[in-house]
């Protein structure tokens, strides 16, 4: 078995985040970097499938970005992959051109399961996981909160408005995961020791030999403004009274 | 610009600072807290609470055993449970701690603390979720427990406001003003704060704010980890499942909502200089690496203890800075070259339980300029101009080795002895 987790590195988004004064971008001086949130989690997922698997399956990290992004590699492989791939890259990337490289990944290391986080949590576009299974035409379950191997096949369920739709796909496939699949783990001291000697293979992007062609143009980012409309009640009774009338005139 | 007085000005909004305006203003004092960010963040809002009265130095367990019965009084005035009184456990892997166990328990039992020696089966008995079978010792004290910091902060808010304190959030100090040898107030961006007395209760700013005032205050700033289990059926933690300190394995734990705290004090802690966090730095934000060594040896040391604890387990890691000083006593008191500049700060890890006493403490020096304890051991003085101590490279390395030996020295408690634990 071999899984291939695509990850995207992100600033982390519990720290405050703001806008350059240009426009250009996130003021990221004082930001640290981590996994996609949601790539953890598929990395967690594959990492455990492996263990569960006790054979020699593999479980390789994938991550497109300028050369620092080696750290977060670094990352996941204490926290269980067995190897990484570095795509060398310093520009920006839409969702169609990260897709577009990770099939030529795919193509060279010919995983049986790409399982990645279904959006990530700087940009929200969850398209990448979509782009890659149709550019690849192999099928896809999204918003995965489940996932079981059976033989040749793969069980996902995945949460919806209407409940929990449970689907069988044929492997290969591409599916995506959702917040609660798992909690990803902090490395273990084994983990960080192996870490340190698990191949991390850096690939210029140029030696994929796919001709970007950037589809999104990103006009401006600004801060949005943080509304804090509270209001002291005095009160229980006023409080029930007021969220009656609130939701009366919703209604 | 606005220009205030109060008789006391107090720096820093977390237990020590909020704690002394308490005491300050029930004795009838006019008191201003500024606070850099929001009213017990920082230390505060990170700490596991822990208290275990029964120190190496008397005078310290007095403080301790005097600060339950503040507590309980906050209890009654706010309605809320401040002090969860769970007992505590101390085991002993070898022959060296279980000499330390039986030398706390003589200590004890002769200034008539409630403590006694436990078998492992009998651990086992009260502890089914640790493991037990290496233990040679263990010692009990049931009247232990832990302060919920959360309660604790807003019981000293609410008794505060109703005497009149004004606390002033967003309000980073950024000059001390004096003149003649005496401290005269502070400014904010907002403007001056007059007051012939101010309270360094910076935590780990501490040493920057006593900077302000021209002073060498000998703190530093360490990093500390905890992790918080989720509840598990096959593991149950009662709430009331007694603390368990292991020093051998550098652990304290305490039950917390159905799971089990877990902390650290690790051998080789980060150290942090506070003066190059951004200035809107939040301790609440700061976040663990997923591959962060001192997590690992976190997780390794529960694992030792608790078996079922490893990477796999669904968990939240708390990290948060920790203000040490050279010898982990807190500094309480004024500094010789300015009058009116107090200090209260460097708690060690200690500052949730050690606070209530502590702002009497504070009061009392302030007001009366003596205390009813014996402040001795926690001078703010004790280190003036002392050759080794007065640089920040020097201090930070003695912090830095004093956070890190901290749980491992063995230490020999006696009822008269001065050393501390």
């Amino acid at each position: 078995m071999k899984i291939l987790v695509p990850t995207k590195r992100v600033p982390d988004t519990d720290q405050k985040i703001t806008a350059t004064a240009d426009g250009s971008g996130v003021a990221s001086d004082h930001l640290p970097f981590v996994v996609n949130p949601f790539d953890a989690i598929a990395l967690e997922e594959g990492v455990r499938i492996v263990e569960k698997l006790g054979d020699d399956s593999e479980v390789i990290a994938v991550g497109i970005g300028e050369a620092d992004y080696v750290q977060q590699l670094r990352t996941a492989l204490a926290m269980g992959a067995t190897r990484a791939i570095c795509v060398e890259c310093n520009q920006s990337l839409d969702p169609w051109n990260v897709a577009r490289l990770l099939k030529e990944i795919v193509l060279r290391e010919k995983p049986d399961l790409v399982l990645m986080g279904k959006q990530a949590v700087d940009d929200d576009a969850n398209q990448t996981g979509q782009f890659l299974a149709a550019l690849l035409d192999w099928p896809q379950a999204t918003f995965a909160s489940r996932v079981e191997l059976l033989a040749g096949e793969i069980r996902v369920d995945r949460e919806t408005d209407h409940g929990i739709e449970t689907l069988r796909l044929p492997l290969p496939a591409v599916v995506t995961t959702d917040l609660r699949l798992n909690e990803p783990r902090y490395a273990s001291m084994a983990g960080i020791m192996k870490a340190k000697k698990k191949p991390l293979d850096v690939i210029p992007v140029a030696e994929l030999g796919v001709a970007l062609e950037p589809r999104v143009e990103v006009l401006r980012y600004h801060s949005s403004e943080t509304v804090r409309r509270g209001e002291r009640l005095r009160s229980v009774d006023e409080l029930v009274e007021r969220l009656r009338q609130d939701v009366g005139a919703q209604a | 610009m606005t220009t205030q007085s109060a008789d006391v000005i107090i720096i820093g909004a977390g237990v020590a600072g909020l704690s002394t305006a308490m005491q300050l203003a029930l004795r009838g004092a006019s008191v201003i807290v500024l606070e850099r960010e929001r009213i017990g963040n920082g230390s505060t809002g990170r700490a596991a609470g822990l208290l275990g009265q029964l120190r190496g130095n008397v005078e310290h367990t007095r403080m301790l055993i005097d600060g339950i019965d503040i507590v309980r009084q906050l209890e009654k005035t706010t309605g809320t449970e401040i002090f969860v009184q769970t007992g505590s456990l101390r085991v002993a892997e070898t022959p060296e701690r279980a000499a330390e166990i039986a030398s706390l328990v003589a200590m004890g039992k002769s200034i008539g603390f409630d403590i006694e020696h436990l078998r492992a089966s009998e651990v086992a008995k009260k502890l089914p979720y640790m493991r037990t079978d290496d233990l040679l010792d263990a010692c009990y004290c049931p009247t232990d427990g832990h302060l919920q910091p959360a309660e604790l902060v807003s019981g000293y808010l609410k008794v505060g406001k109703d005497c009149g304190v004004q606390y002033k959030t967003n309000s980073p100090v950024i000059e001390i003003l004096h003149a003649g040898g005496r401290v005269q107030g502070v400014r904010t961006a907002e403007g001056e704060y007059h007051a012939p007395k101010v309270v360094n209760a910076g935590g780990p700013w501490s040493y920057l704010n006593a900077e302000l005032a021209n002073a060498t205050l000998p703190t530093a700033a360490i990093g500390h980890y905890y992790l918080t289990t989720r509840p598990d059926p096959n593991h149950p933690v009662d709430r009331m499942s007694p603390a368990i300190r292991d020093r051998e394995l550098r652990l304290y734990t305490r039950p917390e909502s159905g799971g089990l705290i877990v902390g650290i004090y690790d051998a080789e802690p980060d150290q942090y200089n506070m003066r190059k966090l951004p200035v809107d730095f939040d301790m609440s934000r700061m976040k663990a690496a997923r591959d962060s060594i001192q997590v690992a040896r976190l997780l390794e040391a529960a694992n030792a203890r608790f078996p079922w604890i490893d990477e796999r387990t669904p968990m939240t890691i708390t990290t948060g800075i920790m203000t040490f000083t050279p010898d982990a006593r807190p500094f309480c008191g004024e500094m010789p070259d300015l009058e009116g500049m107090y200090h209260c700060a460097g708690f060690s890890g200690h500052g949730i339980v050690q606070s209530p006493t502590i702002g009497l403490i504070m009061s009392q020096l302030i007001l009366d300029g003596q205390s009813s304890y014996d402040c001795e051991s926690i001078e703010a003085d004790r280190y003036f101009e002392v050759p080794g101590y007065m640089t920040r490279t020097d201090i930070e390395q003695r912090c830095f080795d004093m956070a890190g030996n901290y749980y491992t020295k063995i230490e020999k408690a006696t009822p008269v002895a001065s050393g501390h634990a």
